[in-house]
């Protein structure tokens, strides 16, 4: 008996016409791993929600079809009881933390289970010492890193000891080494443990090959089911970009076997290639060129507790360039963006702005550099997305000379002018807080994080905004810790580590040389053809290896 | 900075005490920097927070309560002693001022300011030892056994707090970008770009009180009667503590009664130390409530003490 099975299930949001899901079908077996992955908006959380119970308890609305836990109808099952066997993981770590310190945020589901004392000492001890958090037993959750919060707040649905865990993004708001951390903890719960694993990620690059099924969403619907390589197939045959690189690049090529990870992708390359003498690609790189729009000199700031982010930065940003600055959580890269907008004053060195010496300004001085932070929502606040970009308008005393209608064409937010920003959907969100900077026409604009949480298709798009921007004369800078974003829209990269820049030039030099911080596509080319990153590069050195192979009929590799 | 006024888990031994010892402490001391009003029993009080806010390792920030402490009772000192008309040795006469009459300036009313300044620097440093030695988690987790909502809308309150100052910073931020400025303008122009922060700060923290409700929907919260983790184990050294501390209060009350503990200022100031018992008696008090600070040294030095308490 299947440990879920959904049959027939639509389900409406309370006032909205469209369904969030429609007509779901699906089984999920004991000891499952499924990876469930689609665009945003496409139903994945909603479907959750609906496993785990939540729906519709919790957000009212309408649903009809069933959902079976066990066999029993998931809304004739205590609630007491589905939280103990159904544990449910969300995205942000920051909400979904009650308590004060760790001991007692782990104790706080079992609290409200009834159990007895000695039976939740020793369950919070086991969850603690099993997640390697028992040294921080004694901490203030606001002190622990995102990754610890978001390994913490799994030790609280696993001291539940539930049979099956549902993860709706975990990582979307993690770096990627507390990522890989967490993900390989799920699948040890799920090999050493037995538990069901109901994964929900749209950054498949970690996660593909750890499932042993995939399900994919668009529009509220299941398109398709199958194991990781058959998906990969069927999504490369369709352009659907929710598939890994790796994956992609084989399943284009019509491999019969679609390899998910890079060490298999490797030993197919191996098999193929080895007597390939044909030298790597290379495309040329664009030169700095021009004068450079900000210059950082020997730029120093330390906090007023003492710590020093930033030592020691010499850069040059030049106009058309799209900068992607790489490195660990606490490098120093949000530092390094928020001193570029002037929102920090360095402690030494020199900034400046089109010739004018920063330092010198005594108050910061708004309009010339344009900063996004991690947060869009932090800028959304007027009754119309129109009104967010007259708002910024109106505190530089500028008219609109058609500029509010030039960004919301340029940002495709036309359509959503007259809506409310906060009911927009993330990445009309992203776009609207963006505009509302971008409408002073800054020569620098420079943004933290812009991809988080963001699936394929947005980051596709954002990219492609960007990219226009500097094709316009604006220079762009971003922080991100998504490597093939930055691989695939900067012109330029730049790693910072322990305050300082390590390593500064175009994409392929930087990316392409490095051991940790490239593509999954560039760990599987390297040796073969070094410097490719991309799955754009790999196809088309493909190309070169085998002009005109699908004419021919040459598609036949060793798998 | 800011960290340094809340509570740093540093393995102290005042730390380590159980919550209801710690907090019974605090309020026994409290209570008596309310009840005494004789200067020297006072200075006992704060003799006694001054050995324990340096058992807690506090000297640095007790040091910027101080400065804030002062900045209130330096005007109370100035005001008292230019109002206060019940003194009788006058030390200096001012000028006639309409309405308030002559100035004059009485020892008793100096003496009097001096001595309600020392009580607000205990009552300070009493905030500043529980902010010091008291893990809020473990005061909620104890007042969660007779109210377990309120605890918990405390603790929530707590956590969010941090994280609330942290997102009010960047939305500042995000507005100076946006060309809002706090730094200029009128009051009404302050107020007005104050104000777009607080709208943004209750819109982002209403929509994410929504998801926090769905966590602990999700981890069965309002599902039926919860029970209490209590964590916390009462030691030797909680009673201990405990122990001075009853010990002291009981001296104190008999020291009120017998006005030991009190002093008349007004309208001629009276004997500080009536007789040796007073001094005996204030002595007992102070020794009995440097029980903490006293185990806390012999915590530090002696292992085997350690492990005995």
């Amino acid at each position: 008996m299947p440990v879920f099975q959904c049959e027939d299930l639509t389900y409406f949001y309370s006032e909205r016409e469209k369904p969030a899901l429609k007509s779901i079908n699906l089984h999920v077996e004991e000891g499952d791993f499924l990876l469930i992955t689609g665009g945003s908006g496409s139903g994945k959380s909603s479907l959750a929600r609906a496993l785990a119970g939540l729906i519709p308890y919790f957000y009212g609305g309408r649903l009809r079809g069933r959902v079976y836990f066990d066999g029993r109808d998931v809304s004739q099952i205590d609630r007491r009881l589905m939280a103990r066997e159904v544990g449910m993981v969300f995205q942000d770590p920051e909400k979904q933390l009650v308590m004060t310190s760790v001991e007692a945020e782990v104790a706080f589901g079992l609290e409200n289970l009834g159990l007895p004392r000695e039976e939740m000492v020793r369950r919070v001890a086991e969850a603690l010492s099993f997640l390697d958090l028992a040294g921080l037993r004694e901490e203030f959750t606001a002190h622990l890193s995102g990754g610890q919060k978001q390994k913490l707040a799994l030790a609280a649905v696993l001291a539940m000891q539930p049979r099956v865990l549902i993860l709706d993004e975990p990582t979307s708001q993690l770096d990627p080494v507390a990522s890989e951390e967490f993900l390989n903890l799920v699948k040890r719960l799920n090999e050493e443990m037995g538990l069901t694993i109901i994964l929900i990620e749209q950054r498949l690059e970690r996660c593909f090959h750890l499932a042993d099924r995939v399900v994919f969403m668009e529009d509220g619907q299941i398109r398709y089911d199958g194991t990781p390589g058959q998906l990969a197939s069927w999504a490369a045959a369709r352009d659907i970009p929710f598939i890994p690189p790796v994956a992609s690049f084989f399943a284009r090529n019509n491999f019969a076997t679609i390899p998910v990870t890079v060490k298999e992708g490797r030993r197919l390359l191996r098999q193929n290639f080895r007597y390939c003498k044909t030298p790597p690609v290379r495309p040329v790189e664009k030169k700095d060129t021009g004068k450079p729009v900000l210059v950082m000199d020997n730029v120093w700031f330390a906090y007023p507790g003492g710590r020093e982010a930033l030592q020691d930065i010499n850069l040059r940003i030049f106009p058309g360039e799209l900068a992607a600055v790489l490195g660990n959580n606490g490098a120093g890269k949000s530092t390094l963006l928020k001193t570029m907008a002037g929102l920090l004053k360095p402690t030494r060195g020199r900034l400046m702005l089109d010739g004018r010496d920063l330092n010198s300004e005594k108050r910061f001085v708004p309009g010339r550099v344009a900063y996004l932070s991690q947060n869009p929502n932090d800028y959304l606040f007027q009754e119309t997305v129109e009104e967010e970009l007259h708002f910024t308008l109106k505190n530089f005393g500028l008219t609109d000379d058609g500029v509010v209608n030039e960004y919301l064409e340029k940002l495709e937010l036309i359509a959503c002018r007259k809506a409310n920003p906060r009911d927009l959907s993330s990445g009309e969100r992203q776009r609207a807080a963006l505009a509302s900077i971008l409408v002073t026409r800054p020569r620098v604009l420079v943004l933290d994080e812009p991809t988080r949480g963001m699936d394929g298709r947005l980051k596709d798009e954002l990219g492609k905004i960007l990219s226009g921007l500097c094709r316009e004369g604006a220079s762009v800078v971003l922080v991100t810790h998504d490597v093939e974003f930055a691989a695939v829209h900067a012109t330029r990269v730049l790693m910072m580590f322990a305050g300082r820049l390590v390593a500064d030039g175009p994409k392929k030099e930087v990316l392409g040389s490095s051991y940790f911080y490239t593509t999954q596509i560039g760990k599987m080319c390297r040796g073969f053809a070094d410097g490719v990153l991309t799955l754009a590069d790999a196809l088309a050195s493909l190309e070169l290896l085998w002009p005109n192979r699908k004419q021919k009929g040459e598609a036949r590799f060793i798998t | 900075m800011y960290e340094n006024f809340f509570y740093q888990d540093k393995g102290l031994f005042l730390q380590s005490l159980h919550p209801a010892a710690i907090l019974a402490y605090l309020c026994i001391l409290l209570v008596l920097a309310l009840l005494f009003s004789n200067p020297v029993y006072l200075v006992g009080l704060l003799l006694v927070l001054v050995l324990n806010i340096s058992a807690a390792q506090g000297g640095e920030v007790w040091g910027i309560y101080l400065k804030i402490g002062l900045g209130f009772a330096l005007p109370i000192i100035i005001i008292n002693a230019l109002l206060a008309r019940g003194g009788e040795t006058i030390i200096w006469a001012g000028p006639n001022i309409p309405v308030l009459g002559r100035l004059t300036i009485s020892l008793e009313a100096i003496c009097y300011s001096a001595a309600m300044s020392v009580r607000l620097f205990i009552v300070i440093s009493i905030f500043c030892l529980y902010n010091l030695v008291v893990h809020p988690d473990r005061v909620l987790a104890l007042l969660s056994r007779f109210a377990s909502k309120t605890a918990l809308i405390l603790s929530l309150a707590t956590r969010l707090f941090p994280s609330m100052v942290r997102q009010m910073a960047n939305i500042q931020e995000a507005m100076m970008i946006r060309g809002v400025d706090f730094q200029t303008g009128n009051l009404k122009q302050k107020l007005k770009s104050h104000a777009v922060l607080i709208n943004i700060l209750l819109l982002s923290s209403l929509e994410d009180s929504l998801e926090i409700a769905e966590a602990m929907h999700a981890r069965a919260f309002g599902s039926g009667p919860r029970s209490s983790y209590q964590r916390h184990v009462w030691r030797p050294r909680d009673s201990f503590c405990l122990g001075g501390a009853i010990l002291a209060f009981g001296l104190a009350v008999c020291a009120q009664i017998t006005g030991y503990s009190t002093f008349e200022f007004y309208p001629r100031l009276g004997c500080l130390l009536k007789n040796t018992m007073a001094v005996f008696n204030l002595v007992f008090i102070v020794v009995f409530l440097s029980v903490p600070a006293v185990l806390s040294w012999g915590w530090r030095r002696c292992p085997y003490f350690n492990a005995k308490i």
